[in-house]
């Protein structure tokens, strides 16, 4: 996403730039106080001021010193500026829902300059319209219109279909095939018009051999086109196939910051959808397409040879028919997709109503919500019965008008045969010619749009594919067994640049220690965790393990050795035995039983049906929360890991299984480096030290009972808990 | 992003709130407790509290750095926010005051632009006009549709703009049979008060969305 935008010269000048002042970012000020769209205001920071240009003139100028912060402030489709200067809020400027998440940066930025650092900060985030063309992008970085990627998009096409190149040589000679067989059977007609059945001496026992060649070309056409369209679509799902396998392995490999940025609906699309995208433009648009090019353009020189004018004559009707075709299909278009949103419409209804049917019946409101449901069918029907009947007047009447070339090629081919120009054979040649030529124009008119959806789910996918993953092992990287010492260093991280979670933290937790982390929601203990497994780096600062830059530990050891259990604990699908060896694949039945009975989980797996084989999972055996939570736990003792994470690990649990999971959570703890994480803080009571975590810092670091007396933060957030529970 | 407003009404930091200062260890104890549960439901209760302001009891105050100032009773806020509570339906009545910061509370509310003086409503409406961005589409030049998005070239309130939207998906929201709500890509708002006051070919234009 741009933050830096162009500004004139004009408006360069107004900016008067001392000795060594660089402008870091410059942003549209796009309406001013009362709405009124304008061009030509900016927002200007330099690395010295923020200056405000609008219209032609400077009219604020601070410099960064003087200025405490900057704010952006979302509001209602649209955004206003301000600054802290002095104690006093001061008002800069307006801009619409197009800058919102620019101007967002923009804190972030002064929040570095003010420290005297010279990065900049850059957003990963896409623009949502190609800043040269206008276009709207679907989600990729450059558009697909304008870049150079449409040339470079033949280029991966077919890096794509290299391995399929056998198939392809035969996809090929199949089409060239499928189009000779297309242009001889109108060929053989002519001979049995013109040879044999109005020939003088009629033979009718002679036009046997000719029908019999036309049924074997018939037969022959059938037969190439099904073995064409099979190996298209033969050759679609391999395409599809590898390129889903190399995306899903992309996807896995890059760091949770990038899968985080999107919603796992858009990835699963990239996976799925745009994949099946490639794999239906290969099975259908290329394989029928393709040979409709190819027939298009033979057919037509094959005209050209027989009468070249009226060849002519028929292909001025071509660009009409192309016009009528989309005039048409756009028309449809239009009146299908009312239809659809009319449907919807009534689906939404439909699924409100059901799925609400507790509410409608107990507040009575079965008379209005029928009203109101068949008010939204009538409408749906009302827009069907009009589609329907338009396409019962009018589709008669355009193949009517796409007909008219073929009217007037017989017409003039009609004279020609009478004056004995042409024989009727090739007449009827001709016509048939121009029939096929006709019908392919309609399928051709479909070609762009398909090219289109083509090239964006092929960006879409090399977006993915060219992404480099933040984290990976470096070259230094190496394996190593850790002993549990951690340490933050003055560790600053934020998700999204501009957004602070964590400043400077330092913090050194020695081996077998456990840590609580305590804070009111929203503080960033769950990103301390997350850093400290490496799933995000830090922005700056280091995290230490025994006294090794993470960074430098490669990434797979690494994780080998952490134990997790969270709130929430996913279990795949399949057995709850595969579920407790997620982590050590190796595990023999004895270790597995043993780490459940660790967890408090062996009597409850032994009252499932299947014990151990008991299906969980999606559509599988439902386990309670608590039941998960000691499967989980299992896994991780069974994995016998360093590092301990506990993410609220015992929330939303009933008391009965919380105190099984206590006593679990005991022994998994002991001797290994735990941090925890607990909204209920009496289930930090075991902590060795607590660490509260305020306003991105580390407010207050100690033991349960030296908190208490300091009377902090954390005293007042037990106070407050004691007092919900009283 | 937040800005502190001003002073905080009584009522301090919240649930979670802390008064250094009371005696005890661990565990629940007589006074600080009572304290502090009073503390809370004083919260509480007053956020049950409906307060109406007018021309008597409420002073607003330009800044003078662009933003407005509120003194009501002995209670001051250096800045505040205003927010319609129905933007669609009644947008000069029931409009509530709130503290300036992200997570902002309702010091109380004007019922009518019209309970207070003129020049207070004018504040609220300058006020208003900076919280709200919704140009009004008065004249449809151009609608191109291609491939998934839609390009608007209209004339608005506040002058010509261009736009675009996603086709399909929820783009356009009918606020009623003849007015609509537009979202383009970036989610700026654009309003069609009454698709009938639109001449039958700007209506035409518009067939796809309607």
């Amino acid at each position: 996403m741009i933050l830096l935008y162009e500004l004139s010269e004009e408006n360069k000048d107004l900016c008067r730039l001392g000795e060594g002042e660089e402008i870091y970012y410059c942003l549209p000020l796009d309406i001013d106080l009362q709405g009124d769209y304008r061009a030509d205001s900016y927002t200007v920071m330099t690395n010295r001021r923020i200056l405000v240009l609008e219209e032609g003139e400077l009219t604020r100028d601070y410099s960064l010193e003087e200025c405490d912060s900057i704010h952006s402030e979302p509001r209602i489709a649209c955004g206003i500026l301000y600054v802290e200067k002095g104690g006093e809020e001061i008002l800069l400027g307006r801009y619409t829902a197009r800058h919102l998440t620019r101007y967002s940066y923009l804190s972030r930025g002064m929040v570095l300059l003010k420290r005297g650092r010279t990065e900049r900060v850059v957003s990963h985030e896409y623009e949502k319209t190609c800043p040269r063309c206008g276009r709207g992008l679907p989600d990729v970085r450059e558009c697909p219109h304008c870049t150079g990627r449409q040339a470079g998009f033949f280029k991966d096409f077919l890096g794509m279909i290299r391995p399929q190149k056998g198939r392809m040589a035969v996809i090929l000679f199949l089409m060239l095939l499928s189009t000779a067989i297309g242009l001889l059977n109108p060929q053989v007609q002519r001979f049995l018009v013109d040879d044999l059945l109005t020939a003088r001496d009629k033979n009718y026992g002679d036009a046997l051999p000719c029908l019999a060649i036309m049924l074997v070309l018939s037969l022959g056409a059938i037969v190439v086109n099904v073995s064409k369209n099979y190996l298209c679509s033969k050759m679609g799902s391999y395409i599809s196939e590898d390129l889903r396998s190399r995306v899903f392995g992309k996807i896995q490999e890059l760091s949770l910051s990038y899968i985080n940025d999107r919603s796992p609906g858009r990835l699963m699309n990239r996976v799925t959808r745009d994949t099946r995208r490639i794999k239906d433009f290969c099975s259908e648009v290329f394989c029928n397409l393709f040979t409709v090019v190819i027939s298009f353009v033979f057919v037509l020189i094959y005209m050209l040879f027989m009468n070249w004018k009226l060849a002519i004559l028929a292909f001025v009707f071509v660009p009409v028919s192309i016009g009528l075709s989309v005039a048409w299909r756009k028309k449809i278009h239009r009146r299908f997709h009312m239809q659809g949103i009319k449907s919807d419409k009534v689906m939404s209804r439909l699924q409100d109503v059901i799925s609400g049917m507790a509410v409608v019946k107990s507040y009575g409101q079965e008379v209005r919500e029928a009203e109101q449901f068949f008010e939204a069918a009538d409408e749906n029907a009302e827009v069907e019965r009009g589609n329907e009947t338009f396409f019962a007047v009018f589709f008669p009447m355009l193949t009517f008008l796409l007909g008219l070339g073929t009217y007037l090629v017989t017409f003039f081919g009609g004279r020609a045969a009478l004056n004995g120009v042409m024989t009727p054979g090739e007449l009827l040649q001709f016509v048939t010619y121009a029939g096929m030529l006709y019908g392919y124009v309609g399928q051709l008119s479909n070609l762009p749009r398909h090219l289109m959806n083509l090239v964006t789910s092929m960006e879409r996918i090399s977006d993915i594919m060219n992404q480099e993953p933040a984290i990976r092992d470096g070259a230094e990287s190496m394996d190593m067994e850790i002993q549990g010492e951690v340490e933050f260093r003055h560790a600053s991280f934020g998700y999204k640049s501009y957004q602070p979670v964590l400043e400077d933290i330092n913090l050194q937790v020695s081996k077998g220690e456990m840590i609580g982390l305590v804070g009111a929601s929203g503080t960033g203990k769950s990103t301390m965790i997350n850093l400290i497994m490496h799933l995000y780096e830090v922005d700056d600062g280091a995290i230490l393990v025994d006294g090794m830059d993470i960074k430098n530990i490669s990434l797979e050891k690494f994780h080998s050795q952490i134990g997790v259990v969270l709130q929430e604990n996913f279990l795949f699908a399949g057995t709850i035995f595969n579920n407790i060896r997620y982590a050590k694949q190796d595990a023999t039945y004895e270790e597995v039983v043993r780490a459940a009975k660790m967890a408090n989980a062996h009597d409850f797996i032994c009252q499932t049906p299947d014990g151990y084989n008991t299906y969980v999972g999606e559509h599988g055996y439902n386990l309670s929360g608590g039941e998960r939570q000691r499967i989980a736990i299992a896994r991780a003792i069974l994995s016998n890991p360093r590092l301990l994470i506990l993410d609220e690990a015992t929330a939303s649990l009933d008391t009965e299984s919380e105190y099984l999971i206590q006593k679990a959570l005991g022994r998994l703890t002991e001797g290994r480096t735990t941090f925890a994480i607990a909204h209920r803080l009496s289930t930090l009571k075991d902590a060795d030290r607590l660490v509260v975590i305020d306003g991105h810092h580390i407010a207050e670091v100690g033991s349960h009972e030296e908190l208490m007396d300091k009377k902090g933060i954390y005293y007042g957030l037990v106070q407050a808990q004691l007092q919900m529970q009283g | 992003m937040s800005g502190n407003g001003g002073h905080m009404g009584p009522g301090g930091a919240g649930p979670g709130g802390h008064r250094p200062g009371g005696p005890g260890p661990f565990g629940p104890e007589g006074e600080h407790e009572d304290f502090q549960l009073e503390q809370m439901e004083q919260e509480t209760e007053e956020m049950l509290r409906v307060r109406y302001l007018n021309k008597d009891n409420a002073v607003f105050r330009r800044t003078g750095t662009g933003f407005l100032s509120l003194k009501v009773g002995e209670e001051f806020y250096s800045r505040v926010q205003v927010v319609r509570m129905f933007p669609f339906s009644d947008k000069d009545r029931f409009i509530s005051v709130r503290t300036a910061e992200e997570r902002s509370k309702e010091i109380g509310i004007v019922e009518d632009l019209k309970d207070v003086d003129g020049e207070t409503a004018k504040m609220l409406e300058e006020q208003l006009t900076l919280h709200y961005f919704t140009p009004i589409i008065e004249k449809v030049l151009r609608i191109k549709d291609e491939y998934g998005f839609a390009y608007w070239n209209v004339v608005t309130s506040h002058g010509a703009c261009s736009f675009t939207i996603r086709m399909g998906g929820n783009s356009v929201i009918h606020l009623s049979e003849t007015r609509i709500l537009i979202m383009d890509i970036d989610e700026n708002r654009f309003e069609i008060p009454d698709v009938n006051r639109l001449t039958p070919k700007e209506r035409k234009k518009l067939d796809l969305f309607l």
